[in-house]
């Protein structure tokens, strides 16, 4: 059976619907509605392996300061960020924490780590 | 307070920021961000998310990340800082009058100053949505400061009204914390923020989009019990028999945001009624000699970039202001919205200079030409009022679009308008 | 089963309870006043556009009817009455105006008598005229009215402001204290609430919105109320100087009322579009929005839809409304003894004075000792008001209390020290808060310091930020903390 997906490209403004066409094994046949190369290539990245930068909150031991910021280290699989957000509810950070600092390595197995956006000195 | 400082500039967020650092660089001996709250910083600390950067650093950074650069920037150009003061007046000859739990009450008047404000959100009152007055009703950006910063989650089924960036991204936010999100209702035939932000924080977690609907009751009087979604008909109003009941605990508004101008009043400042922000030229002076203004105190940004790049020319001038104790209004030139163009920054130039056109369309469209007096300048594949258009046009070609001292701007259909 | 005790049991602090709590807190006699909300004067009080001194403009006050006459009791005594609780009393004029000469006839006629009343002499303007006082009603307008004494004040500070002093000199109050029952007995009546049962000589039922409901409990319902919902308009305060005084037109058709008042704050306020409506249920329409905005704009044609920051509905509790509205109830019920019935429909907060006194005399005169507690003192000091203040003031505050240097709410520029100290007396909530020092009560409707003045609420009373409410019982605010969800998720699966 072939089938088609379509994708919103979100490289500009334009928002291009592109169609895209797959044969049996998965292989793209055809690619219809984009209006530059660039949104080719965006659309089979996002059809192929679609990633996000996850960005959330961790809890801290601190009322006066309750949460820390934190995103993965580089984009994680789309499919990946109810696991990870699983792994954040236990966490509880305390200070000091500078920005960039690991909070839980290699989150959900995405092979991103999960780090402190902003410095948190206590 | 009574020693002389060059530059004082009214708010610490972004803006403020950049406009301070910029004063500095540009050579201002003593620049103050004066500053309500208890550290230096604006809304960016609760704007956990990543997107901003990407223009100003070519890196995708989130709020914290880019606020705390512009402050390690700050401190390292040694902009000083009024913090835990607010500012009760802007008055003659910019005389400043503030109040600070720190400082005491006081009053001063600085070389130059920048109106670094930001904007607020619209209210429910504003909105003028009928029904009760229940708890549970709150703009999207004070959700994001609880659910961010202030660690608590105001409901566990919301419905969002209007689908700016903010409400979007609240969106994401919260389904990721585990709340259901029932709707994000448009009263418009298009999202009012970025694409990227539809996508990503809306499809991505198949969250409807409802456009051509509104929210034409509030149900509740203590807590709220859910709210009445109708579509809308080309006037915006609601179409009987299409009225449902969406039960929610939680209703978020995030249907535009307007620049924070009280002060600029007080000052004499002439407002521009569509930008809801300060008249203003190249250099960003505003009609109100040494007042300048940058950022979303001007306009309201869709990125931070800009933002801060709005706010250092703002910067810059007013320290250049302070030196020379005066500058005269860039208003040789009028730049005025034509076709298709809500409205244009700066909305004054001397056309001596580059500039920079910041604009936005009425209405979106595909292949939209930018006219400049009249001749074509470039040419979008499409255009969407969520989406700012900006234009850097050199002095040397400026004359060419500037005729009886006004520089039209039209962002019509491509197909008319000569090439320049 | 136990009863608390009381001499005079007063149901409602809305303005009627509350200035009489107060006035009878001049005698050593035992008073206690209920309040079913978690604050006092949110009920009928609240919706009130806070105009006193009514008592001869539009409206039929005729010499034959209680009210008028509670109405021009009242006159001498509320400006003083506010003086004595530093409670902010402006005193702006107010205008009856008229579109034609048949509605001017009219006018006159309200002109004539109230100088044969011996209270006053009102003028007559033409619109020239009138213009240079009210330069931006509608040209339109052939001329109005004017009533130099009218003023306003905030009912809900007048309100709170009664319960203070009232407080202060001996009365107790039960607020979230609902009566859910009552029984009149030979000496006593039995009140059930939900905060315990009381026994009572004298019920003074003030109830407002519930009123005939309550004096339904003992038969005592010797009238019939029609709930009456009015819809009023918030003005930005960029509006302020638009209308000096009280604006309004003579009703063209019975219901069809439209003023342009401005409160003490400097905002405006507009309406006020009426309907009969089921009580309890004060949600705002598009239709009375709509309404009041067209009425509002024909009178005063610069009011703008961009300037509306807020909308609320309240209930005049109204008699014969079909015929006018014309006569209230306050005094001893004619079926049950020692309980007395306080109603005024409208204007109640001008009336509050009258009506309380009233209700003394009644008491008295029904063999309820008063003996004057020479404790009594008369005077409350407000919660100082730091925008108002001179500069050196402002700077003498700051120095003694630096919390009155941190502005919390930037629309209304309200400071901590305003908002600890509106705390100290008596607020609970965010709404507790507002109607007090006006925090939340600007432009941006509490966006920016709603957090702040809940983290403020949570600190001086001492309970978690989940628990601070908007305006009590349900209207919790902040359900649960951030993860809280997904671990309750986690741990059902």
């Amino acid at each position: 059976m072939a089938a088609s997906e379509t994708v919103i490209c979100i490289g500009c403004p334009l928002g291009c619907r592109v169609v895209v066409s797959l044969d049996k094994k998965g292989n793209v046949t055809r690619i219809k509605g984009a209006q530059c190369k660039q949104g080719e290539r965006y659309v089979l990245k996002e059809l192929r392996e679609p990633v996000r930068t996850l960005t959330t909150t961790v809890r801290t031991m601190d009322d006066a300061y309750p949460l820390l910021p934190v995103r993965t280290t580089r984009p994680v699989l789309k499919t990946l960020m109810a696991d990870i957000m699983r792994e954040t509810v236990g966490v509880r950070v305390k200070p000091p924490v500078r920005c960039g600092k690991v909070i839980i390595a290699d989150v959900a197995g995405s092979g991103a780590d999960l780090a402190a956006t902003t410095d948190w000195k206590g | 307070m009574a020693e002389r400082i060059d530059v004082a500039v009214i708010g610490a967020g972004p803006a403020g920021l950049a406009a301070a650092i910029a004063a500095r660089e540009q050579g201002a001996e003593r620049v103050v961000i004066i500053k309500r709250s208890e550290r230096l910083g604006g809304l960016l600390p609760q704007c956990i998310h990543n997107g901003f950067g990407l223009l100003y650093f070519g890196e995708d950074m989130t709020g914290p990340e880019y606020e705390r650069v512009f402050m390690r920037r700050a401190e390292k150009a040694g902009v000083e800082a009024r913090l835990e003061t607010m500012v009760l007046d802007l008055g003659e000859g910019r005389e400043i009058t503030a109040a600070s739990s720190r400082h005491g009450y006081m009053r001063f008047r600085p070389g130059a100053v920048v109106l670094a404000m930001g904007c607020r959100e619209r209210a429910r009152g504003t909105l003028g949505i009928p029904g009760g007055r229940p708890s549970g009703v709150l703009t999207a950006g004070t959700c994001q400061r609880y659910v961010n910063i202030e660690g608590y989650i105001p409901g566990e089924r919301f419905v969002i009204l209007g689908s700016g960036d903010i409400g979007m991204i609240m969106a994401r936010r919260l389904t990721l914390e585990g709340a259901r999100v029932e709707a994000v209702v448009e009263i418009m035939p298009w999202p009012g923020g970025l694409i990227r932000n539809e996508v990503q924080c809306l499809h991505d977690f198949g969250i409807p989009l409802l456009l051509e609907h509104t929210v034409t009751f509030v149900h509740g009087e203590g807590r709220i019990a859910g709210v009445t979604v109708a579509r809308v008909d080309a006037e915006r109003r609601p179409v009987p028999g299409t009225e449902r009941f969406v039960p929610c605990d939680c209703l978020l508004l995030s249907a535009g945001l307007i620049p924070e101008n009280e002060l600029s009043l007080k000052a004499g400042v002439e407002l521009d009624p569509v930008t809801g922000g300060p008249v203003v030229d190249e250099n960003r002076q505003t009609r109100v000699p040494g007042i300048f203004a940058g950022g979303n105190v001007v306009q309201v940004h869709d990125l931070v970039d800009w933002v801060s790049w709005e706010a250092e020319a703002a910067g810059r001038a007013a320290a250049r202001f302070a030196d020379k104790g005066k500058m005269p209004f860039a208003g040789k030139v009028r730049v005025s919205p034509g076709e298709n163009v809500k409205y244009v920054v700066p909305q004054y130039i001397s056309g001596k200079e580059d500039v920079t056109l910041h604009l936005r369309v009425t209405r979106p469209g595909r292949k939209a030409a930018l006219r400049l007096g009249g001749k074509a300048w470039k040419r979008f594949r499409s255009v969407r009022p969520g989406e700012m258009i900006i234009e850097k046009v050199p002095v040397a070609r400026l004359s060419q679009f500037i005729s009886g001292g006004e520089l039209r701007v039209d962002c019509g259909r491509g197909e008319t308008g000569e090439e320049a | 089963m136990s009863y608390a005790e009381t001499e005079v049991l007063i149901i409602g602090a809305g303005v009627l309870g509350a200035a009489t709590a107060r006035e009878l807190s001049r005698y050593r006699v035992d008073v206690t006043l209920v309040e079913k909300n978690v604050d006092v004067g949110w009920g009928i009080t609240k919706a009130n556009v806070g105009v006193v001194n009514q008592g001869k403009d539009t409206l039929e006050f005729r010499p034959e009817y209680r009210r008028s006459h509670l109405l021009w009791r009242s006159l001498a005594m509320m400006e003083p009455l506010c003086a004595e609780l530093d409670v902010p009393f402006r005193k702006v004029g107010g205008w009856e105006m008229c579109w034609d000469m048949k509605m001017k006839e009219k006018l006159d006629k309200l002109a004539r008598r109230t100088e044969s009343l011996g209270l006053g002499k009102d003028r007559f303007y033409w619109y020239p005229e009138l213009k240079e006082m009210e330069p931006n009603v509608s040209p339109k307008i052939l001329g109005g009215l004017h009533d130099p004494d009218i003023a306003v004040v905030n009912p809900v500070y007048l309100t709170q402001a009664l319960v203070e002093n009232a407080c202060d000199n001996g009365v107790h109050l039960m607020l979230e204290t609902e009566v859910l029952d009552m029984k009149a007995g030979h000496h006593w009546f039995e009140v059930a609430t939900s905060r315990g049962d009381f026994r009572a000589r004298y019920v003074v039922n003030a109830a407002g919105e519930w009123v005939d409901k309550i004096a339904a409990m003992v038969g005592a319902d010797d009238f019939v109320l029609f709930p009456i919902k009015g819809y009023v308009g918030v003005l930005d305060r960029r509006c302020e100087g638009l209308v000096n005084g009280l604006v309004s037109v003579l009703p063209e058709e019975p219901g069809d009322m439209n003023i342009v008042v401005p409160t003490v704050e400097g905002n405006l306020l507009f309406g006020i579009q009426l309907q009969i409506n089921r009580r309890g249920d004060h949600s705002t329409t598009e239709h009375m929005a709509r309404k009041a905005l067209e009425n509002a704009r024909r009178l005063v044609p610069d009011i703008s839809r961009e300037n509306v920051i807020n909308a609320f509905c309240g209930f005049l509790m109204l008699r014969n409304y079909e015929i006018g509205w014309h006569e209230c109830e306050v005094g001893m019920s004619g079926r049950v003894p020692r309980f007395i019935n306080m109603t005024i429909g409208y204007p109640g907060v001008s009336a509050s004075p009258g009506a309380a006194a009233e209700v003394v005399e009644v008491l008295r005169k029904d063999g309820l000792k008063l003996e004057p507690d020479p404790k009594f003192n008369p005077r409350r000091k407000g919660i100082p008001d730091f925008s108002r203040l001179s500069d050196k003031e402002k700077s003498e505050l700051i120095r003694k209390d630096p919390r009155y240097g941190h502005v919390v709410c930037r629309c209304e520029t309200v400071t901590e020290g305003e908002i600890v100290e509106a705390i100290r007396r008596g607020a609970t909530t965010l709404d507790g808060v507002k109607h007090r020092v006006r925090a939340g009560m600007g432009r941006c409707q509490g966006g920016f310091c709603g957090p702040r003045v809940t983290r403020i609420l949570a600190r001086e009373l001492g309970i978690p930020e989940s628990e601070v409410t908007k305006k009590g019982g349900d209207s919790t605010h902040l359900s649960c903390r951030v993860k809280d969800i997904l671990g309750k998720e986690e741990g059902d699966g």
